[in-house]
């Protein structure tokens, strides 16, 4: 009987790290599959039975992305937006939530009423774009970073984060003379890493993949960002009249899909490098945000 | 006498609370700087949040978009009028069903799945392999929508998709299915990516539950000679309860958006063409067309309250039911 028993654990072992093991597969494969398509000839993918390793090797498609100035001004603007929109936003949201976690604050209570009461509610999309218009923001490249410089669901999380600091490192800085400024930027900022590059992960992730603010408030063509550009392909090519992507004229096989392939891999690849270091730090991160709601 | 006193003390009163505001003041100059750092966000959140709160009343006027800010106030008031005009439409009918259909879809999947995933990784004895393939699950949760809908297209397109080549070449099928277009497919896509690209991020939650459970509780119950599935029927699901009501409360207070995993409006968006329209027009998609596009402000604004409106209701409502049920709750 016990022995049976073992089997059955035996089985089961087996059973759950095989389920694993392919669902693994399946969250790797897409992304493989779109490299290896990315380091192929374009015309020659088009012909399919690429499974697991390019046929035709060639960085033809990248060379290509680099060189077509809608494609290459839209990566432009994407980094300089994830750099200055995550910089500013985390920021920000630190100061404000810095100011917030003193406890003997004046008017604390009614500071927080306005921020709690903003994450429930919303005046929706089509008011949002009216104040932005009248504000000046439409069709300008600020309009990708200041509306989102104040994360509320990170000022929350920043704040229980500051109130664990203990507040000797404040009062010694207090008793040289040191004011709130200076005491943020020379002591908190420092000891908030693990805070910071959660929050710096989350917003540059989020200005990095963003298009929807792009196709909401943005006409200009040289504004485009990086997703943006990939949506309009992706609009164009699911209709079936222009689903075969047409060679592109010079270009020694690249098609408009092969390069929206490589636009892809070249979206992925910063993120693929960056979240694995940083799990640690946004597990701890989320669960902090579940626990306070 | 009573009169005397009764003036002394309404001096004494006033004195106090003249001393109060000085002491007020006083306090507050103090702090003057950590009021700025909290002022500047909340000035941001009046412009960028509160403001256009007012621009709700757009909704039952007339408003037009030349008369800017302003025009809001001033516009003429219609009452109910843009309301009607939904209700009245003749795909009205079309999109409620589709926004429903599609958000109760992917919260009957995208709920359970992550549940799953950790009871799973949680029974997985080999330590190193575990880690390797919950770092792989949060990945597609980092890479935007668009993306996952390319990867999506270079699967199932039918010209050039690697699934239908694939199936093409063994014979499964004879013509390639038209995944992308077929409105059909449209629920089953969304569905499926959805649960694809969010399932190992909210396994992080439920994973945390998991390790808050007492590990003497499995030690007993294996000396009682419980198998693995009484385990983790009679002690990680017991112990995943609290976290799972809460995560079923945002889940069904943000149903319309599409549940934890958002994205109703980036699916039917991005996933969405004219051929599978009658499935893939949703609220949302609705209100962008003929708002940002047609520019049919007012409008588009009511069809946009109408859908905040059920969504607070059911935030509140849900809140309350699990309150009453089970004990856990939000707020």
């Amino acid at each position: 009987m016990p022995f049976s028993q073992r089997q059955k654990d035996r089985f089961m072992d087996a059973a759950v790290h095989l389920v694993l093991f392919v669902i693994m597969l399946s969250m790797l494969y897409p992304f493989y599959y779109v490299l290896i398509l990315s380091l192929n000839k374009g015309t020659d993918s088009l012909l399919g039975g690429i499974y697991l390793w390019p046929r035709q090797i060639t960085f033809e498609n990248y060379a290509q992305f680099l060189n077509d100035p809608h494609w290459y001004q839209a990566f432009l603007v994407t980094v300089l937006r994830t750099v200055s929109g995550t910089v500013l936003g985390v920021l920000l949201t630190c100061l404000v939530a810095y100011g917030l976690s003193h406890r003997e604050l004046l008017l604390r209570r009614l500071y927080f009423t306005i921020i709690i009461f903003a994450m429930y509610f919303s005046g929706g999309l089509i008011p949002y774009y009216v104040v932005l218009r009248s504000i000046g923001l439409l069709n300008t490249f600020g309009v990708y970073i200041i509306p989102s410089m104040l994360s509320t669901f990170f000022l929350l999380i920043a704040l229980s984060f500051f109130r664990e600091i203990p507040v000797e490192l404040k009062e010694s800085a207090h008793i040289d003379g040191a004011n709130e400024l200076v005491i943020f930027y020379r002591i908190i900022l420092p000891v908030s890493m693990p805070l910071i590059a959660t929050m710096a992960l989350f917003m540059g992730v989020g200005q990095w993949n963003s298009w929807l603010d792009s196709a909401y408030f943005v006409q200009s063509d040289g504004l485009r960002t990086l997703a943006f550009r990939m949506m309009e392909v992706i609009n164009k090519s699911n209709m079936p009249m222009d689903a075969i992507a047409v060679a592109n004229s010079a270009s020694a096989g690249v098609t408009s899909y092969s390069l929206q392939v490589a636009a892809m891999v070249i979206s992925i690849a910063p993120i693929v490098c960056v979240y694995p270091f940083l799990q640690k730090y946004f597990i701890q991160g989320i669960m902090l945000g579940s626990v306070k709601g | 006498m009573a009169g005397n006193s009764a003036t002394a003390s309404v001096k004494a009163n006033a004195r106090s609370t003249n001393g109060r505001q000085a002491l007020f003041w006083k306090r507050f100059k103090k702090q003057k700087l950590l009021h700025l750092f909290v002022g500047l966000g909340i000035v941001f959140l009046l412009i960028f949040s509160y403001s256009p709160m007012f621009g709700i009343l757009m909704a039952f006027k007339d408003y037009s978009i030349s008369s800017g800010i302003k025009g809001i106030f001033t516009s003429e008031w219609v009452g109910l009028a843009h309301f009607e005009e939904f209700v009245n439409d003749y795909q009205f009918g079309t999109i409620v069903r589709n926004t429903l259909v599609l958000s109760l879809l992917k919260v009957l999947f995208t709920f359970p799945a992550p549940i799953l995933l950790a009871i799973l990784l949680n029974e997985a004895k080999n330590l190193r392999f575990k880690r390797f393939v919950q770092t792989v699950s949060y990945l597609p949760h980092f890479i935007s929508w668009v993306v996952v809908v390319g990867i999506s297209f270079s699967f199932f397109s039918a010209d050039i998709g690697v699934v239908n080549k694939a199936l093409m070449g063994l014979g499964v099928i004879d013509k390639p299915l038209a995944i992308l277009t077929n409105p059909n497919y449209f629920w089953g896509l969304s569905v499926g990516s959805a649960v694809w690209k969010e399932m190992g991020w909210w396994t992080i939650i439920f994973l945390a539950a998991i390790a808050g459970i007492n590990p003497s509780l499995y030690e007993a119950a294996q000396m009682d000679g419980a198998g693995r599935l009484a385990r983790i029927r009679h002690i990680t699901f017991p112990g995943m309860k609290g976290t799972i009501v809460v995560v079923l409360i945002l889940t069904v207070g943000s149903i319309l958006g599409g549940g934890l995993v958002g994205s109703n409006f980036e699916q039917a968006f991005l996933f969405g063409n004219s051929i599978n329209n009658p499935t893939s027009e949703i609220v949302q998609t609705y209100a962008f067309k003929v708002g940002l596009k047609d520019g049919r402000f007012s409008y588009a604004a009511s069809i946009d309250l109408i859908q905040s409106v059920i969504s607070v209701i059911l935030i509140f409502s849900s809140n309350a039911i699990a309150k009453r049920t089970s004990g856990s709750s939000l707020f």
